[in-house]
This record gives structure tokens, C-alpha cells and sequence, in this order.
């Protein structure tokens, strides 16, 4: 590129504006391919017509802008229900506010680019840029000059205090680290045995017994199960019960939140024969089985209760449970088994768990096979 | 006194007229037509013997490979099955899908009706088993929608989905949709738990219950569930999201090619 004569103050005051624009494209190494004008430029109807659009389009978001602030405002936002007087309105409230908004922002939008392609001229411009690194004599004085400043200062030859400035910054930054992700260091297995993944609501607290309780949709409401309840090929979801909960509703609430508290009490046929699984041959109570309700998979609640197959099917990965094999996976991605809770009956008829679970509930995890429990 | 007793006997004999015209005009109360005891138990039985011997066998015992018995399944099994069509069956195989019930069991006419009960009344004579409750149609359904609501999504919509959309179950079988399901259907599905559904005792979900789990039912099934016009199939957010997803992008590629096109 050819370097252009530097002018003079006078000289550049004469120039004109696009005298001074040509210039800043030389000194920039720009050079303009392509000056189209815009597209029907020459036709002033089809310019009077592209105005309008252009103004029509920016009136439209306005409006648009006004009702949303009006709708957002006074368009009655309770709730009505079905068949009642104001119900439609009701109905309408959301899509009001969505339409009112993508008609504001929308019709912006849509107008910018009406105005682009109408009236921008299509121009082409090239710049030309040196490759690779910078000079050489740029490169040196640039380091110098940080090299310098650091004699300046002092920092350069004062060691002692330059290090002990870069550590204690560094001890500050991992500070604000530590303070930032040790909240959510938590250690899983600080109970040991009782570790909330060995255990769940199930387990046995100074000996009380702990009762099958029928979820009822109310919290208060207190359903303990006799045997007599469910008819052959029946279920029931139950979570624990002790009587000293019994008018605490938080605590009766808590023990239907909890996610691995819950439980399919099923009863089969008469008759129905059984390949207990391993070590679970005596936890049913005749045909009385309590399964855990949380899939071993995702933790889905796996409680399709099939009685004609006899399978558990869990509805989000399909998984089945085949109940008449102890409750073994036998379609789908979960490994395990479902876990069973040990059943049987108090002196007042009522079923209760003899116990916690004898296998972790719910997805599988890293320390399973530790089975410390 | 002649004047007295003479508007005395006129009281008395217009009295005597009204009481004795009401008791002619007026008819007796409906007696009940359809027989009762052992007659309906035997049409049942003749019903039994055209329509479901050759799957269940001449004395309910089933027949290997074409149908189960039904010794102990009970009335309600028997209305649920034959009123919505599900038997008899149209072609041999092991599950039954809901069509229009045969003319002579069809729940909607008298004879249907009196068809229904009597062969209820025989399987019910072998074995006994859940029984049709005694009240029909508006009596079966109950008061309390919200608690049937509760009670609807404990314990039936893992299956049937929230709004009674049906769903899937385990090969290639599904449970049905609720829509033309009626109260008396509702009722004696949840008592004599049909296919592969579960057994919902009356000590497990109180008759009370039933009814409301009914109300629940009929209210999310009448009403405008589709604010935005297209159902969707009404099953919710994964049908929603794909659709949203798919028009979406498509028109989000409409506006990207319209902006970068030269005019």
C-alpha cells in the first residue's frame, strides 16, 4: 500500500465529507468493492411504499407495547373456574400477554429489517490486515515498557514483597473458592450404618412399632391397614407410621414427602407361587408383599401394578418388575431388584414392618456394593 | 242443623270422590319386571351357554388356552366386561378392548339391561364375588370432586393418566382412555379390577370414594382441557414440547431466510 501524504490542518478543513471518509478508508486500508444503491431507489413509489411499511410496523409495536402494559395491568388475573362467569377471560389472560408482547417486540424487529433491505445500500467493503505477529519493534518496546514498570515501582527488586503480595492474592482467590463450593461439600456417609442412602423412614426408632399407613390424599387423616382391607390383586401405596406422630401433622406430612418412604403393599391370589429371591424368603406376610415404590433405575415411581402379568412397570424407562420372582428386573434399564420391606401382623391385626429395608432403595450408587448395613 | 249435617255429608262424599278417583287414576307403584331368584339365574345361565361357553366353560371352570374361569369374579366383573363390549370377545386372544356391546347386553336398553342382570345373577349364583352396587347413573356420582381428584391421582392415574387419557403398560398392551367409560362401568371396574387392573376393595376405597373418584372423572373429561385449541392428544408436556420444538424451529428458519434474502 502506497503510504498518502499526511495533510495539513488547513488542507483538512477544506476537504469535504466524503473527501475526509475516502482518506479514513485509505489510512485504514479499505477499499470499497461494491456501492449499490438500494434496490428501487430510482422508483419513488416503491420508496413511498417501503416508508409506509416502515411506519405502519413501528405503529403496530407501539400499539403493541401499550396493550401489553394495559393487559398486564387491568385484565383481572384470578382464577375462575370452569363454567363460571369470566372463566374465557381467565383463559385468555396468558396468551394475551404473549401475543401483546411478540406483537411489540416482533413488529420492532420485523420493521428494523423492512428499513435494511429497503433503503440500506448494498456495499461491499474490503480491509487489508498485515498476517502474523506484530513487528518486531513493537513486540520489544512493548516488554520494555512492562519491564520497566516494574523497576519503577519497586516491585522488580523487592522479592520478599512481591511474592508474599502473589501468595496472599492466591489465598484470597481460593478462599472465595472454598467459601463458593464448600457449601455443597456435604459427606454422605457421616452416619455410617444409618447413612441416609442405607436407610429410610422404615427404620425401627427405639423399638416402637413402625404401622403401614394408607396415603389418603389428607396428611391428617390416619389409615392403618388390617390384611382384611385388600382384596386379592389389590394395592396400596402406605408409607410408616408410629403412633407418636399420631396430631403431628408436620411429622405425618414428612413421612409422605419423603422420597424413599414409599411402599406398593400388594396382595396376590391365593395360590400364586413365588421364587423368592436370596435372603427374602421370609419377608411376606402370606400373600401380603410390600415393595419399595422407587424405581432402582432413575427413581421414577415404578407403580403400574400389572395383575394380569404380574410385573411392576416403572413409566418412565419401561423397566418391569416381575412381582412372582421376588420383584427381579426383567425388562428395561434397571438392574435391581425392587427393594422389599419385611411385613407381618401386630396383636391388633394391623400390618406393620418388621424392620428397614434389607436393601438400599432407589438408584443405584457408586459405594452399593459396600453394603455396610 | 239439617243445613250442617246436609254440608257434612257434601264434604264428606267430595272427600270419598277425590280419595277414590286418586286411588283409580293414579297407577301403583312400578313393580319390578325383571324376574328375580332362580329364574333369572337360569336366563342367565341360557345366555351363558350362547354367548360364553365356548371360552369359559360349562360350569365356569375356563378352558386352557381360550379363557379363565369365573368362579368368585362376581357381578360387577360380569357388567363391566359385557356392558362395554369387552366380551364377548371378537376373535380369539387374550385381551379384551372396549367396543360397542353386543345388542342384547347394550346397557342402554331395558332388555340389555334385564340381559346384564340375569347373566350377572348366575355367575354371581357360582361362587358369589363383588357385586353391582345398587344405585345407577347420577346417584354413583359423588360430591366431592376435589377429594376424588386427590384420590383419582393416588391411585389411578399412574395408569390412566391425570386426565383419564389412558397410557401403556407392559407388552403392547395400554390402559384405556376414561372417556366413554360410564358411572356404573367406573364403579364395577374399580370393585372387580378387569385385565390388568388392580382390585380396589370397597374397605380400601369406600363406596363414598368410588363415587368421588367417578365425579373427578366426569368433571376433567367435560371440560375444555385445551385453552390454546389443539389437544394434542391431551398428554401433556413431552406431545407440547416436541410440537413447540418442531414449529418452532422451522419457523425460526422461515425468519433467518427471509432476513438474510436479498430483496
Amino acid at each position: 500500500m502506497s503510504t498518502p501524504r499526511e495533510p495539513t490542518g488547513p488542507e483538512l478543513e477544506r476537504l469535504s465529507r466524503s473527501e475526509l471518509v475516502d482518506l479514513g478508508h485509505t489510512l485504514d486500508g479499505i477499499r470499497i468493492v461494491t456501492d449499490e444503491p438500494p434496490p428501487g431507489s430510482s422508483d419513488p413509489r416503491r420508496e413511498r411504499r417501503n416508508r409506509r411499511r416502515v411506519t405502519l410496523l413501528l405503529v403496530l409495536s407501539l400499539l403493541a407495547a401499550g396493550a401489553f402494559v394495559g393487559a398486564y395491568l387491568f385484565w383481572p388475573t384470578g382464577y375462575v373456574p370452569p363454567g363460571a362467569p369470566g372463566h374465557t377471560a381467565h383463559l385468555l389472560y396468558t396468551p394475551l400477554l404473549g401475543i401483546t408482547f411478540f406483537g411489540a417486540v416482533g413488529a420492532l424487529g420485523a420493521a428494523m429489517i423492512v428499513y435494511v433491505r429497503s433503503f440500506y445500500p448494498d456495499e461491499v467493503a474490503v480491509q487489508h490486515l498485515e498476517k502474523g505477529p506484530s513487528a518486531e519493534r513493537d513486540r520489544f518496546t512493548a516488554a520494555a515498557t512492562f519491564a520497566e514498570a516494574g523497576a519503577h515501582t519497586g516491585f522488580g527488586r523487592r522479592a520478599l514483597i512481591r511474592r508474599l503480595g502473589l501468595t496472599g492474592l492466591g489465598v484470597v482467590g481460593i478462599l472465595g473458592g472454598l467459601v463458593a463450593i464448600g457449601g455443597l461439600v456435604r459427606n454422605p456417609w457421616k452416619e455410617g450404618g444409618d447413612a441416609p442412602l442405607w436407610t429410610t423412614g422404615w427404620k425401627p426408632v427405639g423399638g416402637e412399632t413402625v404401622f403401614l399407613r394408607e396415603t389418603t390424599g389428607d396428611p391428617t387423616e390416619i389409615v392403618k391397614i388390617r390384611p382384611e382391607d385388600v382384596d386379592p390383586d389389590g394395592m396400596v401405596t402406605v408409607v410408616p407410621f408410629r403412633e407418636s406422630e399420631r396430631g403431628d401433622v408436620e411429622a405425618l406430612h414428612a413421612a409422605e414427602m419423603a422420597p424413599d418412604n414409599p411402599v406398593m403393599l400388594i396382595r396376590l391370589p391365593p395360590g400364586t407361587r413365588v421364587d423368592h429371591l436370596p435372603r427374602r424368603e421370609d419377608l411376606h406376610y402370606g400373600d401380603y408383599y410390600a415393595f419399595s415404590k422407587v424405581c432402582t433405575h432413575l427413581g421414577c415411581p415404578a407403580s403400574l401394578y400389572d395383575t394380569r402379568l404380574q410385573v411392576f412397570l416403572c413409566p418412565c424407562h419401561q423397566s418391569q418388575f416381575k412381582i412372582t420372582e421376588g420383584a427381579r428386573p426383567i425388562f428395561g434399564p434397571a438392574a435391581r431388584p425392587l427393594p422389599q420391606l419385611p411385613i407381618t401382623v401386630d396383636a391388633d391385626g394391623f400390618l406393620v414392618a418388621r424392620g428397614d429395608f434389607p436393601d438400599p432403595v432407589g438408584p443405584s450408587f457408586w459405594e452399593i456394593g459396600r453394603g455396610s448395613h | 242443623m239439617t243445613r250442617r249435617l246436609r254440608h257434612a255429608l257434601l264434604v264428606l262424599a267430595a272427600l270419598v270422590a277425590v280419595g277414590g278417583g286418586y286411588a283409580l287414576l293414579v297407577p301403583a307403584p312400578q313393580q319390578a319386571t325383571a324376574q328375580t331368584g332362580q329364574t333369572q339365574i337360569d336366563q342367565g345361565r341360557a345366555l351363558y351357554e350362547r354367548a360364553c361357553i365356548s371360552c369359559h366353560g360349562a360350569n365356569l371352570q375356563g378352558a386352557p388356552g381360550r379363557g379363565p374361569g369365573l368362579v368368585g369374579v362376581g357381578d360387577a366383573a360380569v357388567y363391566f366386561q359385557v356392558s362395554t363390549g369387552r366380551m364377548p370377545l371378537a376373535r380369539s386372544e387374550d385381551r379384551g378392548y372396549r367396543k360397542d356391546p353386543q345388542p342384547q347386553f347394550d346397557p342402554d336398553t331395558e332388555q340389555g339391561r334385564a340381559n346384564l342382570a340375569a347373566l350377572g345373577a348366575y355367575i354371581q349364583a357360582n361362587g358369589g364375588g363383588p357385586t353391582t352396587p345398587a344405585e345407577t347413573g347420577p346417584e354413583l356420582i359423588g360430591s366431592d370432586v376435589a377429594h376424588g381428584g386427590e384420590l383419582y391421582r393416588l391411585n389411578c392415574a399412574s395408569c390412566h393418566h391425570f386426565t383419564g387419557r389412558g397410557g401403556i403398560l407392559a407388552d403392547g398392551r395400554y390402559p384405556p382412555r376414561l372417556e366413554a367409560a360410564t358411572p356404573e362401568q367406573m364403579y364395577t371396574a374399580m370393585l372387580s379390577g378387569p385385565m390388568a387392573m388392580p382390585v380396589f376393595s370397597d374397605r380400601q376405597l369406600t363406596p363414598e370414594e368410588k363415587k368421588d373418584i367417578i365425579a373427578y372423572v366426569l368433571a376433567v373429561r367435560g371440560q375444555n382441557n385445551a385453552p390454546g385449541g389443539f389437544t394434542l392428544g391431551e398428554l401433556g408436556p413431552a406431545a407440547e414440547g416436541l410440537v413447540a420444538f418442531v414449529v418452532g424451529l422451522v419457523a425460526l428458519v422461515g425468519v433467518a431466510a427471509w432476513i438474510g434474502a436479498r430483496s
